[in-house]
């Protein structure tokens, strides 16, 4: 009941600030209309946007990114079945089957039942978000000290590692890569300048939201850019039509089966929303007595990666509100929200700002079941967007991210940074590294060297200290576990992946 | 040999040579701490030392595998697609690769050049800006001729250059010919376009930032660009 008071409590909160209202209107047309353009994402919109949330307060900041993170999943869904262009990389899944059911002409139901299942799988995961947030945090506090965390972060990114970049090296490999940026600036114990080469600049360290806005919108551009995507599109007529009870109820197996698919990859580190909806679309092929209709435009495909990706958006929240550690991209932005409002999130929001935590999740709640509304309304608009060709697109959205660079400390050197990180970003990139990795090492690297230094000052240099900490040994033991199977995995196995279920 | 190309043993080459240079540089910093055992080095030298392991680990998978994806991993469903789009290009030649890592050090060379010439000849503080313009009159026409062949190289290069020019020449002189630049690298070849796109995005732009946000961009430090930058901001606010 206290949860449902906090609920309603939050929902005041939200809607009774007319900038807070603003914020969040604008974060959910944002969100979808980004995740919906071929070329950008909602990474790219968040990268962009990422500066300017200084001036906004902390929890603006947070809310308008985590209403971003529900549209901007759903937003891809409209291109992915009408063009067989997914918006976004966790919308793929959708068009293997969407696309064939707007060949046959049934447009209308894939967009209806995208939009329907979008909304269905966000809303029941922020609710067991809201449910299950704090009791974890609660638990959290009194049980995780420095080695814990320091655990967790080892866990994380050796899931991190297994995900997203095309070998296992290359995983590794990237993430190393944003440890090693990390690093740059002075040690955490003794404040020792390290890799500064006499620069004042690198003294303070790499600042991380011009690495990200290089690595996540101005690569992107580049990448755009050698596959000379023009972007012009025959836009066909669309109407939208809600598939009918009937058939829902038909398809409420695969519904729960994604939410709960979705839910658990959400929740685990550097896996996401992307992964989310390939498992679900997996899983649906895999439980299907007719497999042999999947790809062919069958309307349970659309269900369950959209229900999926959807699903994780809640689930995410969980380990950064809980327990202050991002687990992919969007998340680790928002790490950079709260830092710039000289906050870390964790455990400790809970009782200093809790209602931070409340409005932020009224705001997902609501933008989740907005997709519903907006989803109806802005189908035509967005197909008309998509005629801007990209060209277009591009010079706005380079300098979007340069006026956001300098903005944040007033140094062109930081614009310089920005560009050769998107330089770098672009031939990581096309050799098959993670960009994710990078900014999640980047991120985590930091927090993993410090709590590193405090565990090891507290178990007196005993490196057996761990063992007396279950929590800290089991979380050991399972990126341990996760590293040698993929490994094993590598060497071993044949190759066989959720790719299988591309078709690729 | 297996399946190994030159370019596995570059990728390798080049992490290996990240490893041993951050090492050397290690001991800049090699400092004991005297309450934390491991003082300031052993994070990024353990760092260093995984990265080796990763850079060789690679190569040996590549020896045995190829560039195929390894099944441990899902990196098939974030792929964006960046990789057939260098194959398909044809953008991994290697006169490809210098033309681009040429076009790449142009703007470095403007953000150097200019204090060194005025060093080596020891002129006096006033030649500094007729050198600095010189240089970049010189560093564009590089540019230029150099694009025309290398759209890709061109497009990477071309952010750099504009901000590194952003500090002399200012945002609100250079930002136009950046606009213009990029849409042309990108295909579009419609001067009417042209200038109403640029037009619409500085509006855009300008209004939102400089006129109801008060955002500070760099109005450069050369003369008639300064006078230019901060004629447009009082212009604006």
């Amino acid at each position: 009941m206290e949860t449902f008071s906090n609920f309603i409590g939050g929902t005041i909160a939200l809607f009774s600030d007319p900038i807070g209202i603003l914020i969040f209107v604008g974060g959910v047309i944002g969100g979808m209309l980004f995740g919906a353009i071929p070329g950008v994402s909602m990474l790219t919109l968040a990268a962009i946007l990422l500066p300017f949330t200084a001036h906004l307060s902390a929890e603006h900041g947070v809310m308008l990114f985590s209403v971003i993170y529900c549209t901007g999943v759903y937003g891809g869904a409209i291109t992915a079945i009408l063009f067989n262009i997914p918006g976004a990389p966790e919308n793929a899944p959708t068009a293997f089957d969407g696309y064939p059911m707007t060949q046959k002409g049934q447009a209308g139901k894939a967009v209806g039942a995208a939009v329907m299942c979008s909304a269905l799988g966000g809303t029941i995961s922020a609710v067991i978000m809201m449910a299950a947030t704090a009791p974890i945090a609660d638990w959290a506090i009194s049980a995780f000290g420095p080695p814990e965390i320091f655990a967790l972060v080892f866990f994380g990114l050796a899931v991190a590692a297994s995900v997203g970049a095309k070998t296992l090296w290359k995983g590794w490999l990237s993430i190393l890569a944003g440890l090693l940026i990390a690093v740059v600036g002075l040690d955490p114990v003794g404040g020792i300048e390290r890799y500064d080469f006499n620069m004042p600049y690198l003294l303070a360290g790499i600042h991380f939201i011009p690495t990200i806005l290089g690595f996540f919108a101005v690569s992107e551009i580049f990448v755009q850019a050698e596959k000379k995507a023009t972007g012009v599109y025959k836009a066909p007529k669309v109407s939208v039509d809600f598939p009918s009870l009937a058939e829902l109820i038909t398809h409420k197996f695969a519904v729960v089966r994604s939410i709960v698919i979705g839910f658990f990859c959400g929740i685990l580190p550097g896996i996401g929303a992307t992964l989310a909806a390939f498992m679900g679309y997996n899983e649906a092929v895999r439980w299907s007595k007719d497999r042999a209709q999947f790809g062919k435009g069958k309307l349970e495909g659309v269900i369950s990666s959209e229900t999926a990706n959807n699903a994780a958006t809640g689930a995410a929240m969980i380990p950064l509100l809980a327990l202050g550690l991002p687990g992919g991209a969007l998340t680790a932005m928002m790490v950079g929200v709260f830092q710039m409002h000289d906050m870390e999130p964790g455990p400790l929001v809970f009782i200093n700002s809790p209602d931070l935590v409340w409005v932020v999740f009224a705001a997902m709640f609501f933008a989740n079941a907005s997709i519903l509304v907006i989803g109806f309304l802005e189908t035509k608009t967005i197909i008309n967007l998509l005629r801007i060709p990209f060209q277009f697109l591009a010079p706005m959205i380079l300098l979007l991210a340069t006026v956001g660079a300098y903005a944040v400390r007033g140094l062109v050197i930081d614009v310089v940074v920005m560009f050769v990180a998107g330089v770098l970003g672009f031939f990581l990139r096309r050799s098959g590294y993670s960009v994710a990795g990078i900014v999640l090492g980047l991120i985590l690297g930091k927090i993993g060297e410090q709590t590193f230094a405090q565990a090891m000052q507290m178990l007196h240099f005993e490196w057996s200290g761990f063992i007396d900490r279950p929590i800290a040994l089991v979380l050991i033991i399972s990126g341990l576990l996760t590293i040698l199977g993929s490994i094993y995995g590598a060497f071993f196995k044949k190759h066989h992946s959720v790719d299988h279920a591309a078709g690729e | 040999m297996g399946k190994l190309r030159p370019g596995h043993f570059v990728e390798a080459g080049l992490w290996l040579a990240l490893a041993a240079v951050l090492y050397i540089y290690s001991f800049d910093f090699d400092q004991s701490i005297e309450i934390y055992k491991y003082g300031a080095v052993a994070w990024p030298r353990a760092i260093l030392l995984l990265i080796v392991i990763a850079a060789v680990g690679q190569l040996l998978y590549h020896w045995k595998s190829g560039d195929e994806a390894t099944s441990g991993t899902i990196g098939a469903a974030t792929d964006d697609g960046s990789e057939e789009a260098a194959i398909e290009s044809g953008h991994s030649s290697i006169q490809w690769y210098v033309s681009t890592f040429v076009l790449l050090t142009l703007p470095f060379a403007y953000m150097r050049l200019p204090e060194w010439i005025v060093q080596m000849f020891s002129l006096g503080e006033g030649a500094l800006t007729s050198t600095k313009l010189i240089c970049a009159a010189l560093v564009i026409a590089l540019y230029v001729f150099m694009m025309r062949r290398n759209h890709v190289g061109g497009m990477l290069a071309l952010p750099i250059l504009f901000a590194s020019m952003l500090e002399d020449m200012g945002f609100y002189a250079t930002a136009p010919f950046f606009i213009i630049g990029v849409m042309f690298l990108m295909g579009e070849r419609r001067p009417k376009w042209m200038v109403i796109i640029t037009a619409l995005i500085l509006g855009i732009l300008l209004f939102l930032f400089v006129s109801l946000l008060y955002v500070g961009l760099p109005t450069g430090n050369i003369h008639p660009f300064y006078d230019f930058g901060n004629w447009v901001v009082t212009l604006l606010q």
